[in-house]
């Protein structure tokens, strides 16, 4: 063991980040994911039509020059449509991700360093939702709070006459947005339980509480702090679940309406002609799969990067 | 001599399957006002066990059944939580034996440093930060205040654990309780922090509690030291006693096994055959007789209690039916 101290401060996340940018895949996973988060941020000023606007001389068109990925039944561009899709991919694929983290964050923690009722509990309800098969699940919630929602918003319109109310794009979002994260926190709940199961009974944790810190200090400082690594792999595969889920809801019609695009929904439009017009079907399919992949990718790296061999 | 720390008959169980097993059976332990105390003893006699239990740090299903331990005037097994969460760092102050796991790795060293000033002495940041600071200096690690900034991983580990030692100092406590900080290091930087802590003892005016293994090493530094043997104190002197006129023979073994030469101590009990018996599963009588070479019949009917040494210091006592009756002989 040498005393030398080779690096400038912070080189903790420096030395992942080192490790990462050696991982080509994890690069090239990166940079499509960076290249994503562009298109979604800019998609009103990169897409060359307006993804509504229909050209019905110009339907099913092969992919060409003006229609790079060709158009669609109604004759809307494809490449359009795909980096709108994207948008609502990714603000999905966020929203349900930052929700779902929170509430598993939140839960597994508390379990893990108290135990006790409240962690037996909490197992409990994670078996129970991890053993049911999720889009069942989901098409449950749906179609069981659907309804009730509708009438409410209706009600509440008559009431106060605000036109958000009338918003069905609203109740959309948030059944899609609600059902989703109430299927996704479980797995982040037990992750980090047992991150804080094994945490914190390390030597650090013990030599904290030897200091005289409250449980919360020791919980938010030594303990937590010690478990983003782990999360982080998580949540970077979580995101590209996340993405596939949506497009999973979309394509059976439980997911965001038409006409807002998603992956799903040209997915499943696609699936209807793909004899005909393979292009209408393989251009969604590409990009998902493409993104899919490059998350798995970043993910494996950043695992590499934050747990390296021989450190714990 | 006012005892700063008085323990009584403390007892420890492990909560087993097949009932609770007996780790620490009944220790009587003093530690006076500026007193340093060797604790000495195998592996699994139960020296960490006892001084966590004085914090209430007992690991799950490991509780104190017995006794008292009584600090400053209180006994600590009997605070609240609460209560000893106050003790805990601000009066009594603990160093690990692993200074390569017992700092947290993701957090700066100054910062850890500053976390125990705010919380025990309701420091402010800044002036926290400058006092972590100085107890770097104080704890003798070079440039103090750009370690400041480092983290735990970029230390060897000789300063790894002075920054354990700084950490420990922050509440400024009447107590510093060492368990075998030493044993993870190199034998030249174990003579530093044996020289540093005998040093801060003195301009601090602490008390110092030092476990560990080695009596060799901790001949310098302590003014008694205490044998303990399978979960119970065998014998208990100044520390010149214990070298010149030691009574026990697990004593004279630990004394005999040490290597003559300054240098690396060979395995630990090369002149003592057997091992000690397992938590739970001890002899009625004196725990020691099974491996003992002038056991007596006596010796495996009852247990020997702790009494002065005929004839020596009057702070020397052992407890070994052996000694005592033959001195009273
Ligand atoms: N967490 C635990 N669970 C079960 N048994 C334990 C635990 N910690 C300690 N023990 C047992 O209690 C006994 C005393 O342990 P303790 O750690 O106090 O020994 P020690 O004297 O400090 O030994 P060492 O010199 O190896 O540190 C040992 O027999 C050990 O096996
Ligand atoms: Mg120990």
């Amino acid at each position: 063991m040498s005393a030398v101290v080779e690096d400038k401060p912070n080189s903790l996340w420096r030395d992942a980040w080192r490790r990462l940018r050696r991982n080509k895949l994890a690069v090239a996973g990166l940079i499509i994911i960076a290249a994503l988060v562009f298109v979604a941020a800019f998609g009103p000023w990169l897409t060359p039509y307006d993804f509504l606007s229909q050209d019905l001389d110009a339907r099913n068109l092969a992919p060409s020059l003006a229609h790079p990925f060709g158009t669609d039944d109604l004759g809307r561009d494809v490449l359009s449509r795909l980096i709108y899709g994207a948008r609502t991919a990714f603000l999905v694929a966020v929203i349900v991700t930052l929700v779902a983290l929170l509430i598993g964050v939140v839960l597994g923690a508390i379990a893990g360093f108290y135990g006790g009722f409240f962690d037996k509990a909490l197992m409990w309800v994670t078996d129970m939702t991890m053993s049911v098969p999720q889009l069942l699940l989901v098409v449950v919630i749906n179609a069981s709070l659907k309804q009730p929602i509708t009438l409410w918003m209706e009600a509440r319109y008559m009431e106060t006459m605000n036109p958000i109310y009338r918003n069905s794009a609203l109740i959309d979002f948030v059944l899609v947005f609600g059902s989703m994260a109430l299927i996704s926190w479980p797995p982040y709940a037990r992750l980090v339980r047992a991150q804080v199961l094994s945490i914190r009974n390390r030597p650090y944790v013990t030599a904290a509480r030897a200091l005289g810190l409250t449980n919360r200090i020791i919980l938010m400082r030594y303990v937590m702090p010690n478990a983003m690594g782990s999360l982080i792999v998580a949540v970077s595969a979580g995101l590209g679940t996340a993405m596939v889920l949506e497009s999973a809801f979309s394509f059976l019609g439980i997911g965001v309406n038409p006409p807002t695009p998603s992956w799903g929904n040209m997915i499943s439009d696609g699936l209807r002609v793909w004899t005909n017009y393979p292009h209408l079907l393989l251009a969604p399919a590409a990009v998902l799969a493409v993104v899919t992949v490059a998350f798995n990718f970043l993910g494996d790296g950043l695992n590499d990067a934050l747990n390296p061999k021989g450190q714990k | 001599m006012t005892a700063l720390l008085d323990i009584k008959s403390l007892t420890i169980d492990i909560a087993r399957d097949n009932g609770p097993a007996r780790v620490v059976d009944g220790i009587d332990l003093t530690v006076a006002e500026g007193e340093s105390l060797g604790v000495v003893g195998e592996s699994g006699c139960g020296k960490s066990l006892t001084m966590l239990s004085l914090m209430g740090l007992l690991p799950n299903k490991i509780k104190a059944t017995g006794g008292s331990a009584h600090f400053a005037g209180r006994d600590l097994l009997r605070l609240s939580p609460k209560e000893l969460r106050k003790v805990r760092g601000a009066e009594i102050g603990f160093i690990f034996q692993d200074p390569m796991t017992s700092l947290n790795p993701v957090m700066r060293i100054g910062d850890q440093i500053v976390e125990a000033l705010v919380y025990q002495k309701a420091m402010a940041k800044p002036a926290a930060m400058q006092r972590a600071g100085e107890l770097l200096e104080l704890v003798g690690i070079p440039s103090p205040r750009d370690r400041l900034m480092a983290y735990p991983h970029e230390l060897s580990g000789g300063m790894r654990q002075r920054v354990m030692i700084a950490i420990g100092l922050a509440g400024n406590p009447r107590l510093l309780i060492a368990d075998e900080p030493t044993t993870a290091l190199d034998v030249t930087i174990q003579a530093q922090i044996v020289d540093l802590v005998r040093e801060l003892k003195d301009r601090l005016k602490m008390s110092v509690v030092w476990i560990t293994h080695d009596l060799a090493l901790i001949a310098g530094l302590a003014d008694r030291i205490a044998v303990l043997y399978a979960g119970t104190v065998v014998e208990d002197a100044p520390v010149d006693v214990i070298f010149d006129r030691p009574s026990h023979p697990y004593t004279r073994g630990l004394l005999a096994s040490l290597p003559t030469l300054a240098g690396k101590a060979m395995d630990r009990l090369p002149s003592i055959g057997g091992t000690p018996p397992e938590p739970g599963r001890r002899p009625p009588g004196c725990p020691f007789a099974p491996r003992c070479s002038l056991a007596m019949p006596a010796c495996n009917d009852a247990l020997p209690k702790l009494a002065p040494v005929p004839g020596s210091d009057p702070r020397h006592r052992v407890a070994c039916f052996v000694t005592t009756e033959k001195g009273a002989a």
